[in-house]
């Protein structure tokens, strides 16, 4: 999986390729923990990420909890699986999905 | 360079190519080198100072002898003689110089007091040195000779008189009768006759500064010759020795200051070797050499001592670790044995009632999981099932499944409704759960006696159903809530599902419908429903045991991502399986 962050001011883009699993979310976990001081404006770009597990998901429920306290959070660019998952789980009504 | 490397060697080739003996070689080349060198430089100095030493005495032996003649005597009118008579000569009568015929055109001469005089004073001079001859001469131009006057050696074999003469060569005769006075005036020549011979002359001139004749002095350079030849071999014995005691030292040195440690660093790198083959932790081969030559080598020792303390606390942390991987490797054996024990994995589970036939597997991706399945008597008339999905993997989704599965089952026990029930543990989760850790939940609790499911689904998968005996297995899209420890204060929503005899209900995590294979697509649901209904209307173990085989039929030896549970209730009611 490829992360790339691109900041704002106090607007982060964080876009995502490849697999959200296991084996990755760790490293988009640790970015987080640092990379989110400061960010108002958070938006994930899931155009090119294909896959989603349940360890992605626990990532995007933290970091949406963090961005509750200092912010907003978005996701776009949701492709059908994922969007699929997002439904199955409960997290269209969590996050806001564009 | 050898063609053997050392270890092929015999103990002679290695002595052959050891340091001490290139140290031997190369010492003994260098010092031979040099003194041949520097002997050849001293040859060639030592000749040039004696022959040097030669010249001088003979020059000024004629110079002496010269100022004395000019002073005691006057020799012109007697040269003049001389000269007049050998060159009225006829050429044919010159030739016969040695015969008394000859002689006897200057038989005259010998009787003159003049010649008298100067033979004296020449003869003086002879007898108190060891010159080969002084003697009185004058060249001839026009027959390039060299006409005696005065010789006072008679009585010897080479006893030239008056008018005698010798060939000479132009270049030497010029020399001579064209001198400007400056520096030493001499010629030396390798005649048949008298060998290498230096002839040193001084003029004596007349008062118009016209030259008369020569004083000259021959002297022998054949000592000079002898003289080398001595000093080549006096030098050349004395050069062998102390080449041979130099490479000698050198070896010595050699051997005692590098060839020796090295060699000890050598054996101590065998035993270092050896004792780790022992498994001897601590040596200390290297540390005890105390090597002090101040040099490489010792820079070498103390690089190699480093080394041993190193690798040995390197070796002694790396045994720690590996015994510590050990230790977590049969704890985790022990978490996976505890875990599976934890699901009910005893079938029939409940052979005494024969309303339903219940049948769930797990097949963990790593060593523990955190999916798990449940099922158990509520009552006498009620079943609770449990089929959740804990998010990540590994040991802290096996601790995060434990206290969810023991919440679920304890809230349920209690006789709540499955809305109920995920909505308490959830708030519970939540009030404690720094991590973010949630899980998908479906829980069912069958009515026995009326086959109705009350069910509420926490983020989890879709169940599969088969409709009744006679269906075909198609997903059941129920009303979903929120994963469970997302977020307190979520409610769930209730559904009912109706079971006839036959009806089957097919429960599964997400690692089924997302098992990959080696190309990265997906097992999907539709390949999924597929393999349910080639077993739609087996037991429940069969249709397991088929949706097994397909999924490990499309990974084809792919790694396993993730867990894969799965669970099959089939109801059979009051009457007979169908």
């Amino acid at each position: 999986m490829k992360i790339n962050q691109t900041k704002n001011g106090s607007a982060l883009v964080i876009a995502l390729e490849g697999r959200l699993d296991t084996m990755t979310a760790p490293e988009l976990e640790e970015q987080l923990k640092e990379g989110l001081n400061g960010v108002e404006d958070l938006t994930f770009d899931f155009e090119k990420l294909d896959y989603i597990s349940s360890a992605g998901l626990r990532v995007l429920l933290s970091a949406q909890k963090t961005m509750h306290r200092q912010g907003k959070m978005k996701v776009v660019h949701v492709n059908e699986t994922i969007m699929e998952v997002f439904e199955v789980t409960g997290f269209t009504d969590f996050l806001c999905i564009e | 360079m050898p063609e053997k490397n050392i270890r092929e060697m015999t103990e002679l080739e290695k002595k052959h190519f050891s340091l001490a003996a290139k140290t031997f070689h190369a010492t003994l080349m260098g010092a031979i080198v040099f003194g041949m060198v520097s002997l050849l430089i001293g040859l060639g100095l030592y000749a040039y100072a004696l022959a040097q030493q030669y010249i001088g005495t003979a020059f000024n032996l004629s110079r002496n002898a010269a100022a004395i003649i000019e002073k005691v005597a006057d020799p012109e009118p007697f040269v003049e003689q001389v000269m007049t008579t050998y060159r009225a000569l006829p050429e044919t009568e010159r030739k016969t110089a040695d015969t008394d015929a000859y002689r006897a055109h200057f038989a005259a001469y010998t009787t003159d007091a003049v010649f008298e005089s100067i033979r004296g004073i020449l003869k003086d001079f002879y007898e108190s040195s060891d010159v080969y001859d002084v003697y009185l001469g004058m060249y001839d131009r026009e027959t390039s000779a060299l006409v005696y006057l005065v010789d006072p050696a008679d009585g010897e074999a080479d006893y030239c008189l008056p008018g005698d003469w010798d060939g000479v060569t132009r270049r030497g005769m010029e020399k001579y009768l064209t001198w400007d006075g400056k520096g030493e005036l001499y010629d030396i020549d390798n005649t048949q006759r008298y060998g290498w011979m230096c002839t040193a002359g001084m003029p004596i001139q007349n008062a118009d500064g016209e030259i008369i004749c020569f004083v000259l002095t021959d002297v022998t350079l054949e000592n000079v010759g002898h003289g080398m030849s001595r000093f080549f071999w006096q030098y050349t014995g004395g050069m062998i020795v102390i080449v041979f005691l130099i490479a000698y030292f050198m070896t010595h040195h050699t051997k005692r200051t590098v060839i020796a440690p090295i060699n000890a660093i050598s054996d101590a790198a065998i035993a270092y070797v050896q004792d780790k083959q022992d498994g001897v932790l601590d040596s200390k081969h290297f540390r005890d050499l105390n090597i002090s030559t101040g040099d490489e080598i010792e820079n070498l020792y103390w690089i190699m001592s480093d080394m041993e303390r190193d690798l040995g606390t390197y070796e002694e942390n790396l045994t720690r670790a590996i015994a510590e991987k050990e230790r977590i490797g049969t704890e985790l054996e022990l978490a996976t044995r505890i875990q599976a024990d934890m699901l009910p994995n005893i079938y029939p589970a409940f052979p005494d009632r024969p309303e339903f036939d219940i049948y769930a597997t797990m097949t963990p991706a790593k060593e523990v999981g955190g999916d798990f399945y449940d099922f158990f008597l509520i009552d006498q008339n009620h079943l609770g099932i449990v089929m959740a999905d804990v998010s990540g993997k590994g040991v802290p989704a096996a601790l995060f499944m434990m206290a969810s599965k023991i919440l679920l089952q304890n809230h349920a026990m209690m006789g709540k409704s499955p809305k109920e029930v995920l909505e308490c543990v959830n708030n519970q989760i939540c009030s404690n759960n720094r991590e973010q850790m949630f899980v998908t939940v479906w829980l069912g609790v069958l009515d026995i006696t009326t086959g109705v499911i009350t069910a509420a689904n926490a983020g989890h998968e879709y169940p599969v159903w088969k409709k009744d005996a006679n269906g075909v297995f198609e997903l059941l899209k129920d009303k979903h809530g929120f994963v469970v420890g997302g977020m307190a204060g979520v409610s769930y929503r209730e559904y009912e599902i109706a079971m006839h005899p036959g009806t089957k209900l097919f429960l599964y995590t997400d690692g089924v419908p997302e098992a990959n294979n080696a190309n990265n697509e997906l097992f999907g649901n539709a390949r999924m429903l597929a393999a349910l209904n080639e077993a739609a209307d087996g037991s429940v173990t069969e249709v397991l045991a088929s949706v097994n085989r397909a999924v490990e039929a499309f990974a084809a030896g792919a790694p396993q991502f993730d867990d894969l549970t799965m669970l099959c209730l089939e109801y059979i009611g009051k009457g007979d399986r169908i």
